[in-house]
């Protein structure tokens, strides 16, 4: 083929020559064109993803404070034995796995009986619920941090003062500076936050199962309990390994911004999580080396549990195809 | 590369047209390239020029009041309620006044939790100015680019304007025996005293309690009689920890800086005692936000912070009907308190002469007369140039009306410095340090056995 070409086009002063140049210019664009429609995407993948990733590994083996005008300077596994002597960072880990599974029963178990129950509601009846319920999602992390200090105020907060005059408690709590509480309320807040997305997600999967399973199964005698267990949760399976995923991936993220306004990660480190210590190293400690060394170990692990889910996904994900 | 390339022309003209596009996409390229490398050396030159510029120590550039130079101010106390009118009032007073005449205009950022300036150094953004907390100033000199006052500012305008700021606050921004910060809001740790409670519970809030155990007899006594907490000092806070630390004998860094130093036994016994108030329901439990928050709602009897928060309690006072009192920080016994400073520096870090000049018309006027008298008055830290406390034109009808500056200027005879963490982990140093004394106090945990630990870690992270 090549060899044909070349003939073909060598002699560039014959007058075919155009025709043929135009048809290769034809088939080259055809070839080109998938990569063109891919193009715009590729490039802000790379340019906001992929760049800042590679550049993160980078950094993970460099010392650097940000400055500009200071150059990285290479210090091999240096951060990586930093890392592992920081007791904070090691604490962090534990309260990472604790609000990973933590929030499970919030994006899965709670959503799907709200959404199955919401679900059987009239027309108006349902919109209203689940407007109810997403509401908190679209509240910005700022004002829901004041509201729930303010519920969970030692002296002046709502929770106190109901618990105390129904004589469960007796002296206040000081719930975000109680290394026993502290992480417990980041935790429900953010599953409360999660529970509107997560239920928002499971009514829209169960709005495209097939009703006539349901009619077949309660003329063949299933009551509500055995469709749910026998047709609903087989046929929400991609839905609730998705909301899986996306618990697990992002529960660091989501408790972040909590942790940030109410606790600081304190008292001593036992509300924290990897990603507030990554944001510490780099913007407290402005240590780039030694964030982007936890963001490495961050990436790989949680890199790992993507690809099991995805297995998961495979496995056992049923679809009603 | 030529040869290569005349050589692929006689083979196939397919190649050759390839080649050739090659060799001019790397021609335009080179072309680029060698635009590129002269534009950045002439950047690297004028970045030269310009580093030399700074490096010529002492100069100041010419200002021009037509084209006024801007400068920016990055401030924690324009990020909360109870400072930012003042620190306002001082910002806007400069730029009309000094500002105009002189033709320097400051923005001012505000950076509620210090690391906005931090982050903003980072990106490369024009960070002139910084009220820098004393803690992590060692870290941020050797990290973020802040210059020595005697490196920039001419040293007999120096020398004038330091004359009449109190000695001892001079200090506590050195250095290495250079002035990386000069003193800029101040203050001790004071006991704010609810008079209201303290008659409702039997007793006189003008003889408030100076030791710690009396502290402890009146906080239950508070609590017995009005229901409310009779005190409180959050764990987290810091820097008064460094002072009950010192006041029972005991210091938080050694004497020559290398290493950490709070795991003695007179340490251990002041943090020891603190625990007992705490667990014995002596010091109410919270947050440093939730404690004032506490106080100025009169739900709590003595509350234990900096004179920062006079302004907010004066107010919170005068509008909830009770009566603010105020007593120094407590001792240990018979041996008076050693209260360490809180507040902060102004850390420095223009680009250019002119930039110099203009940050150095800034500093004369906010550390000066009318400076500290805004900010003493307005906000409610120390006059560090003591002598307006006794001027008729300066704070003498203010000083006489608030009586809680006089504890406060009392203090300033025997204050020590905060600890400044050296080195790179300066802030890692300080929160291994704030963890391990709310460990102590909050948990049941051992406290030799957290102190300790915690001195252990900080010593493997020393420079």
């Amino acid at each position: 083929m090549s060899q044909s070409l070349d003939n073909t086009i060598a002699p560039s002063l014959s007058g075919g020559t155009i025709i043929v140049r135009r048809r290769l210019s034809k088939k080259k664009l055809r070839r080109f064109k998938p990569y063109l429609y891919l193009l715009p995407a590729v490039a802000l993948l790379s340019i906001w993803m992929y760049r800042p990733l590679l550049y993160t590994f980078y950094l993970a083996f460099q010392k650097w404070s940000m400055v500009p005008g200071t150059s990285p300077v290479f210090v091999g596994f240096d951060n990586f034995e930093h890392l592992f002597h920081n007791k904070s960072f090691i604490d962090s880990i534990g309260n990472t796995i604790f609000y990973t599974v933590g929030l499970l029963p919030f994006s899965i178990l709670i959503p799907m009986i709200l959404a199955v129950v919401t679900d059987r509601m009239e027309s108006k009846s349902k919109n209203f619920y689940r407007a109810m319920f997403f509401i908190p999602m679209i509240l910005a992390p700022v004002s829901v941090s004041a509201i729930w200090r303010w519920l969970f105020h030692p002296s002046n907060g709502l929770v106190n003062y109901l618990l105390v005059k129904l004589h469960l408690i007796k002296e206040p709590i000081a719930y975000f500076s109680d290394p026993g509480f502290a992480k417990w309320i980041i935790l429900l807040i953010t599953g409360w936050k999660m529970i509107g997305f997560s239920t928002i997600m499971f009514s829209a999967a169960l709005t495209s199962i097939n009703r006539e399973y349901y009619e077949a199964a309660s003329q063949d005698g299933a009551g509500s309990f055995r469709q749910f267990v026998h047709i609903t949760i087989p046929l929400l399976s991609p839905m609730i390994i998705f909301m899986l995923t996306m618990s697990i991936l992002f529960s660091s993220q989501w408790t972040f911004a909590y942790i940030d306004m109410l606790t600081t990660g304190g008292p001593y480190g036992s509300s924290t999580n990897i990603y507030y210590e990554m944001y510490r190293f780099a913007f407290s400690s402005l240590n780039a080396g030694l964030s982007s060394a936890a963001a490495l170990l961050f990436f790989v692990v949680f890199g790992l549990i993507a690809l099991g889910l995805n297995m998961v996904s495979r496995k056992f994900a049923f679809y009603d195809n | 590369m030529r040869p290569s390339v005349r050589g692929s022309k006689t083979t196939a003209s397919n190649k050759y047209f390839h080649t050739v596009g090659v060799l001019l996409i790397m021609k335009r390229m080179a072309k680029g390239a060698l635009a590129l490398m002269a534009m950045s050396s002439m950047v690297w030159l004028s970045a030269c020029g310009s580093a030399s510029k700074s490096a010529g120590a002492a100069e100041l550039g010419a200002l021009d009041p037509a084209n006024p130079t801007k400068i920016t101010f990055y401030s924690y106390s324009l990020a909360y309620p109870t400072m930012k009118a003042g620190m306002e009032q001082l910002i806007k007073e400069f730029n009309d006044t000094v500002g105009k005449e002189k033709g320097v205009v400051v923005e001012g950022v505000a950076d509620s939790t210090m690391q906005q300036y931090k982050a903003d150094i980072s990106a490369g953004k024009e960070v002139d100015v910084v009220q820098h907390t004393f803690s992590t100033l060692d870290s941020s000199r050797l990290s973020l680019g802040f210059k020595a006052y005697e490196d920039i500012f001419p040293k007999d305008q120096l020398d004038e304007h330091l004359k009449g700021i109190s000695p001892n606050a001079l200090e506590l921004g050195k250095i290495d025996g250079k002035m990386y910060g000069l003193a800029f809001t101040f203050s001790t740790p004071i006991v704010f005293i609810n008079g209201k409670l303290f008659e409702e519970a039997g007793l006189d809030p003008a003889k408030p309690p100076k030791t710690w155990d009396e502290i402890k007899a009146a906080s239950l006594q508070i609590k017995a009689k009005t229901g409310k907490d009779g005190f409180g000092l959050t764990p987290s806070n810091g820097w008064i920890t460094e002072g009950l630390i010192l006041s029972n004998g005991g210091q938080v860094l050694a004497k020559d800086r290398k290493s950490a130093d709070f795991g003695s036994d007179a340490s251990i016994a002041a943090i020891q005692m603190w625990k007992d108030l705490y667990h014995n329901g002596a010091s109410a439990p919270g947050t440093e936000n939730e404690l004032a928050e506490q106080f100025m709602a009169g739900n709590l009897g003595m509350y234990v912070s900096s004179t920062a928060l006079h302004s907010g309690a004066k107010k919170a006072a005068d509008a909830g009907g009770w009566k603010l009192y105020g007593a120094a920080l407590p001792q240990f016994g018979d041996t008076p308190s050693v209260p360490v400073n809180s507040g902060s520096v102004l850390a420095v870090r223009p680009d250019s002469a002119v930039k110099t000049a203009a940050v150095w018309e800034f500093i004369k006027f906010v550390t000066g007369d009318r400076g500290y008298t805004i900010i003493t008055s307005q906000i409610g830290y120390l006059p560090l140039r003591t002598g307006l406390a006794d001027d008729p034109n300066g704070l003498k009808d203010f000083v006489e009306q608030n009586p809680l500056y006089k504890i406060n200027l009392d203090q300033l005879t025997r204050i020590q410095p905060v600890a400044i963490w050296p080195g790179d982990n300066a802030t890692e140093m300080a929160k291994v340090f704030t963890d391990a004394i709310v460990k102590s106090v909050m948990s049941d945990d051992d406290v030799k056995t957290t102190l300790t630990t915690a001195q252990n870690e900080i010593n493997g992270m020393m420079p």
